[in-house]
């Protein structure tokens, strides 16, 4: 690997020269960590897909996909294929610009955050500092597709589910965000890295089981899914503020969602449950990466599970449950974990 | 590196036009997409300036909140602009008042400091803030808490509307609480005795 | 209407939401009933209503002698017959018999009307056709779809025969 480093460096000097070849190179290298990084997180979410519907099918007694390919392994792709044929629609009236900016600006964020997520102390694109704070900004950039989609779609529909999820996200992100600070105290960084490393001894999971749960449901929120799945309430508001998107467009909301679901999953086994440390030393031997994808695993399968199992939430109901339950909750939380570390002199 | 400078300038370059165009403008909505973007290039500026923790708070309140609270009421609201370009030209003394003084205060700000603190580069900027704000500057900062604390219990009770006496309302927890007993009553009759 | 400490201790450790997910964690291992369609099939009754089909008498002659009670009582309208011109007292047939297999509601009241047996619905219910007008069947579709599946039409008329 060096040596072809190293071949790389001298042919692409003599090539361009010293003044030029370290800014293409840094470029193009960024560049091939940047697809290395996002191409297994385009697979995982395409097959997190055809995960979920084969769990929901099983917990529903039905089978799921099962003709695409042995056990339906080839349905992501089928459905890809679909997507990408279908005549992308613009609707009479619709602000062309925003229409389309908007599925990016959802997907875009979803994508970007994976930029500071450690896979193991080694494996990591961009080892900023504030890694957190990082994860918890980007996120808040996503409620701009949905909103603008709602808006520029020039629909009732779109316009009253991009307004109830825009409301529904920054909600939560409160209750979210909040549930980090705990964590943020115990391991005192704010880089994941970090904060993984401190839970060499204890998960943050055992004394902040509850900011975990609320950690979880706020997740489940803030990414719209079922049983919080209100702005796109079929039966009330068709698709909400993708209702009026079609082809590939429609694909990119989408896959938004799902890398976001895969990112709190992620992002809550690094922070609550260890990363890539091993529940008990003795098994130390499997590598850590692999428990991350372990735990990371677990949590979206509960995120199909509570999908398959809970009917939907009502909008006061949604919103009084982050106001006025979870906020006060994490507060009360986050104030005796302070107390707490101040006691035991760990500050 | 002068990449570096490269990737600085473009994003003032679009951080400059992208304020020009929240003020040109004609759709309200667009002005604000606009200014969401300049608050957006603004938190690279500072990412490049190596101030992380400033940038990812102007992200996270400036987007994640305070932005979207304006494109709420934009969407929402019916703007006449013409009446508004009326109602502009009456505010305009006004106006360029404020942006006269602004614009002395940023000459004189930046005509005497030329010795801005660097960034300091062996402890995290997001330590120098704390330190800084919990130690140097305590009491401002604890008044600008109060005053916040103040604004969020008046917004409360601005908002706060007391129900016409009568009108009934969901107990979510009364309801919950509800026991089989407390609900149902099972009576033996015998056929033809009636309730 | 107090809830006690056990009360607070199953709101909290959020008892119910646990209940729920261990109904459909139990579903997940259970086996699937999924009938795997065009490879396992479920069993159809002698009385299933599909496809339309003409039957022929023994000596292969048609049965339908174009009475136009199946016309008369059809629903949806669905039919149509015309005499043939050169059907005599003892020998009447039809010349046209459309079914409109889009109109047809499959009710089967043509079946139970025709008395002789002729106009009959098959168990097939896979068929289908591109346009509209291919839904349209004529004299010689109804009676090929009777020569094609002769046996099981004419087994489940004599399964059901006793009940009628």
């Amino acid at each position: 690997m060096t040596e072809l480093n190293l071949f790389i460096q001298n042919q692409g000097l003599a090539l361009l020269g010293p003044q030029w070849w370290p800014l293409v190179w840094t470029l193009v290298w960024t560049l091939i960590k940047i697809i290395l990084l996002i191409t297994p997180v385009m697979i995982l979410v395409s097959y997190y897909t055809l995960a979920e519907r084969k769990v929901i099918g099983y917990m529903q007694v039905r089978y799921g996909p099962n003709r695409a390919g042995f056990w339906g392994i080839l349905q992501p792709f089928a459905d890809a294929i679909k997507l990408f044929c279908k005549e992308t629609l613009i609707p009479q009236g619709a602000k062309r610009a925003v229409f389309f900016l908007a599925p990016a600006l959802t997907l875009v964020p979803a994508l970007l955050m994976w930029a500071v997520i450690p896979f193991s102390p080694e494996l990591i694109l961009a080892d900023i500092n504030v890694g957190i704070l990082y994860v918890l900004a980007i996120s808040s950039i996503g409620v701009y597709g949905v909103l603008m989609s709602g808006w520029s779609s020039n629909s009732r529909f779109a316009f009253l589910g991009s307004m109830r999820s825009a409301g529904q996200m920054i909600s939560y992100e409160v209750s979210l965000g909040f549930t980090l600070v705990p964590v943020i105290l115990l391991s005192g960084s704010l880089s994941l890295k970090d904060i993984v490393e401190a839970q060499r001894e204890v998960w943050h999971v055992i004394p902040l089981l509850p900011m975990f749960v609320i950690y979880f449901i706020s997740g489940v929120a803030e990414t719209n899914r079922s049983p919080f799945d209100l702005p796109e309430a079929e039966a009330e508001l068709v698709a909400g503020y993708f209702t009026d998107y079609s082809g590939m467009s429609f694909g990119l909301f989408f896959l938004g969602e799902y890398a976001n679901m895969i990112l709190i999953s992620f992002l809550g086994s690094l922070l609550f449950l260890g990363g890539w440390m091993p529940p008990i030393g003795l098994l130390s031997f499997i590598p850590g990466i692999i428990w991350l994808a372990l735990k990371a695993g677990f949590l979206m399968f509960v995120f199909l599970w509570i999908r398959a199992t809970f009917p939907r939430y009502r909008y006061d109901q949604l919103m009084r449950l982050g106001w006025k339950v979870f906020l006060p909750i994490s507060l009360t939380w986050v104030f005796l974990t302070a107390v707490g570390l101040h006691l035991f002199g760990k500050v | 590196m002068m990449v570096v400078d490269v990737i600085f300038y473009a994003f003032a370059a679009v951080t400059a036009l992208a304020a020009i165009g929240v003020v040109s403008s004609r759709n309200q909505v667009h002005s604000v997409l606009l200014l969401i973007l300049t608050f957006f290039s603004t938190a690279a500026l500072f990412v490049l300036l190596e101030a992380e923790f400033l940038a990812a708070l102007l992200v996270m309140v400036y987007m994640g909140a305070v932005a979207v609270l304006f494109l709420f009421v934009v969407m929402m609201l019916d703007m006449e602009l013409n009446e508004l370009k009326e109602q502009a030209i009456n505010h305009l003394p006004l106006g360029l008042a404020v942006g006269g003084v602004i614009l002395l205060e940023f000459v004189v700000v930046l005509s005497h400091s030329h010795a801005l603190p660097a960034a300091a580069s062996s402890i995290p900027n997001t330590l120098a803030i704390g330190r800084s704000l919990y130690t140097q500057h305590l009491y401002p900062f604890e008044l600008a808490s109060l005053i916040l604390l103040v604004a969020l219990v008046g917004a409360v009770v601005l908002t706060l509307r007391e129900r016409k006496s009568g009108a009934k309302r969901q107990n979510i927890s009364q309801q919950i609480a509800r026991s089989r007993s407390e609900a149902v009553e099972l009576v033996h009759r015998k056929p033809g005795e009636g309730a | 209407m107090s809830v006690g400490v056990k009360g607070w201790v199953w709101t909290f450790g959020l008892r119910e939401l646990a209940d729920g997910l261990a109904v459909t964690l139990r579903y997940f291992f259970k086996p699937n009933i999924t009938i795997q369609y065009p490879e396992e099939r479920t069993p159809l009754s002698p009385r299933f209503r599909g496809e339309h089909a003409l039957r022929r008498d023994e000596k292969g002659e048609e049965r339908c002698v174009a009475c136009k009670l199946c016309e008369a009582v059809c629903p949806a309208q669905a039919i149509f017959i015309t005499i043939d011109p050169s059907s005599t007292a003892e020998k009447r047939l039809t010349q046209i018999y459309d079914i409109d297999q889009a109109k047809c509601i499959y009710c089967g009241y043509c079946q139970e009307a025709c008395p002789v047996d002729a106009i009959i619905l098959s168990q097939n219910f896979e068929f289908y056709a591109e346009t509209r007008e291919g839904l349209v069947a004529d004299k010689q579709r109804l009676l090929g779809n009777y020569e094609r599946r002769k046996e099981s039409i004419d087994a489940n008329l004599l399964a059901d025969a006793r009940y009628r």
